[in-house]
Order: structure tokens, then sequence, then C-alpha cells
């Protein structure tokens, strides 16, 4: 042992391997620092929450549309079903999610092409004929320090009546940036005096989609058409020619 | 052979050596007690959040919430869930009005002791605007009627 002990040679290794040792705990320590003050975000849950709102307010522009387009409301009543049901949602959204400060608030859409009136609007009786709303969003989600996310939402259905020959009735239904609705049957259109006997989806290189509505051949043509047509949400849309 | 079990020079190396192991074994389990893991059972609620936020919005955007939700759809939303959580997952979920009157409850997959005896049980909430039914040839029923989806989540 005392000859051992007298060896001088291999400290080295020794004074090597406690740096080594060191240098681990170190970084052990500096690790330990980092993951206690690091604050763990989950984005991905914030994204959802926030594409959660964004799709029900999506949805509410829709419910509101179909009530603007109902018939069976009064005018003022269903110009004003978006800003009443905004108002409402905005105060709800606050109760829904308390912990998260989230604040909405929205600006209806006034004027411009389609000339809307608080978020509204529709053009009825022309060949072409739409039912539309828009509305822009802004979001804070004081928990996670989001302010100012803002978002548009836009509702829109076109009817264009490309014409009618003999008791045949062609159309094209359109949706947001012109994109054609394929998924409609028979039970989505109605023709004023006339029974519908068919319904023909054709494609069309111009229009993408063509419907055919095939009226009853017991009334004599020429006619002028008055047709409706509701999508699977319910938003209506009247056109004549 | 007698001088090689005589030769005692290379002993200091061979305990230089068991030290240094021994030194380096301690640091590595002294590092490896102090760093959380990304897989840590700390962050096990803000996994089961994320999941239950996903579930809830696919089948949202899909338009199957809604319709299950409005329509008192309630065996159909139990099978939702049950589809797409994993199956070590278990489900309590509970309904509400905007009055946060309980429209359903005890929606759920497991057993109700999981949730009282779990760790950690993660707690979503989840809000639908509204709903749009065809009532009859033309006529819809749209309604504002907000829906407070409450999703507890335990992982067993």
């Amino acid at each position: 042992m005392r000859t051992l002990m007298r060896q001088k040679k291999g400290q080295f290794i020794i004074i090597a391997v406690l740096i080594i040792a060191i240098m681990i705990v170190s970084i052990g320590a500096l690790l330990q620092r980092a993951v206690v003050y690091y604050k763990h975000e989950p984005w991905e849950e914030y994204l959802t929450l926030i594409e959660g709102v964004e799709l029900n307010s999506q949805r509410l522009m829709e419910i509101s549309l179909v009530n603007f387009t109902q018939t069976s409301l009064s005018e003022s009543t269903s110009q004003n079903i978006l800003q009443e049901n905004l108002n409402n949602w905005t105060i709800d959204l606050r109760h829904i999610y308390p912990g998260r400060g989230v604040i909405a608030g929205y600006t209806l859409e006034n004027g411009t092409a389609y000339n809307y009136t608080l978020g509204l609007a529709r053009s009825w009786n022309n060949q072409t004929s739409l039912s539309t709303a828009k509305a822009t969003f802004e979001l804070d989600i004081n928990s996670i320090g989001l302010s100012g996310y803002e978002f548009t939402i836009e509702s829109l259905l076109t009817l264009e009546i490309l014409n009618a020959t003999g008791n045949e009735i062609n159309v094209v239904v359109r949706g947001i940036d012109q994109q054609t609705i394929t998924n409609l049957e028979e039970e989505n259109f109605k023709v004023e005096d006339r029974t519908i006997t068919n319904l023909l989806a054709q494609y069309d290189p111009e229009h993408v989609l063509v419907y055919t509505i095939v009226c009853d051949s017991s009334t004599e043509p020429p006619f002028n058409p008055n047709v409706t047509v509701w999508d699977h949400n319910g938003i209506r849309v009247v056109a004549s020619m | 052979m007698m001088r090689k079990f005589g030769n005692t020079k290379g002993q200091m190396r061979l305990i230089e050596v068991i030290l240094a192991s021994f030194i380096i074994i301690t640091a590595l389990g002294f590092t490896n007690l102090l760093s959380i893991t990304p897989t840590s059972p700390k962050y096990e609620a803000t996994e089961l959040e994320k999941l239950g936020y996903n579930v809830l919005h696919d089948l949202d955007k899909q338009g199957l919430l809604p319709r299950f939700i409005y329509n008192a759809e309630w065996t159909n939303v139990t099978s939702a869930l049950r589809v797409t959580l994993p199956m070590d997952v278990y489900f309590n979920m509970t309904v509400y009005d905007s009055n946060n009157d309980n429209v359903a409850e005890g929606l759920y997959y497991g057993d109700s002791s999981t949730f009282s005896d779990a760790n950690t049980v993660a707690s979503i909430t989840y809000c639908l605007s509204g709903y749009s039914i065809q009532t009859g040839p033309g006529q819809f029923e749209a309604v504002y009627d907000p829906r407070i989806l409450i999703l507890q989540l335990v992982r067993i």
C-alpha cells in the first residue's frame, strides 16, 4: 500500500476525470436552470383555440345569413341579425374561456361592391343574384399575450341563370372565390309556378359545373323563370330572368 | 510468472480507472436527476390538453360535433371520441348551455374512479356557436345557441 501511495504516475488521469466530471455537473446545473425558468408554452393548443373561435365565428356568420335570407323574417329583424348574434358571441366568449382572457371585437362590412348594410347584403331577382355576409374580427387572448389578431370572414352564395330553353333552365351556383358549388340536389332548387322533375349536373369548361333544372312539360314555354336555391346550410338566393 | 505476480506498478492505474469510472457515473446520475426530458410526466397534462383540443376541433371541422351536440346524439359523441382518442386515454365530457345549465353529462369512457384517483387530469373547454338544421323543404332553423363542452382526459 505504501508503495502504491508513493507512486506519482497517473495523477493526470484523475485530474482529467475530475475536470470532465465538473463539466458534466455544470452542464447538468445549467440544464436544470433552463428547465426551471423555461415557461412551457403549448402553442399548438393556442392555435387550436384560435382556429376554434374562427370556425365558430364562420358558422355564426352563416347562421345569420340563413336568417337574413329567410323570407319569413321582417326586413328590420333580419338586417340586424348579424350584429345581434356577434354582440352575443363576443360577450359569451369572455365567459366561456374565463381564464384565457379572450376578448373579441368585430367590424361589420358596410357599402363596398355588394352594398352591405350591417355586414349583410342580398341582390335578388336578377339574372345573377347573391346573398352575402362579411365581417372582420379582432381577437385578443391576454393569457398568451396575443393582441390584435385579425381575421376576415365572408360568406357568399351566387346564383346565375345562364339560359332557359323549353322546360330546361341552366344555372350556375358559386360560393366564395367563385368556387362552383357541386353538391346540390333536386331538393335544393325551386322554380316558381313549376314542378321540378329532374336535376342534371354537367361539366362545363367555362363554369366547371352547370345544373340543368328540368321542369314538367305541362306548361307552355316560353317562360321567365324565377329560381330559388339554398345550400346545405340554408343560405338562400332568388334569381330570375 | 512469479515475476508478473510480484509486479505492483500497474495497480495504481487500475484504482485510478475505478475511481474515474465512479466519478463519471456519479456525475451522469446527478445530471439525469436534475434534467426534465420532453417526455416527462410534468408535461402530461399539456399533452392531453393538446390531444383533446385537436380531437374536438377536427370533429367540429368535419361538421360532426355540432350535429351530434345539437341533435342530442350522445351515443354518437361518445363513439366518435372513443374512435379518435387513443385507447389508453379515458374521457368524461359534460355539455353546458350559455346559462351554465347542464345539457348532458356522463358522456364517458372508462371507470369514474380513474378520474378521482388519477394524478394528472387534463381539462379542455371547447365552444360551439350555434346550428342550422332543415325543418322542411327550403325551410331552415338557424339559431345562435352556444354550447360549452368540458372534456376531461386521463391516461391510464
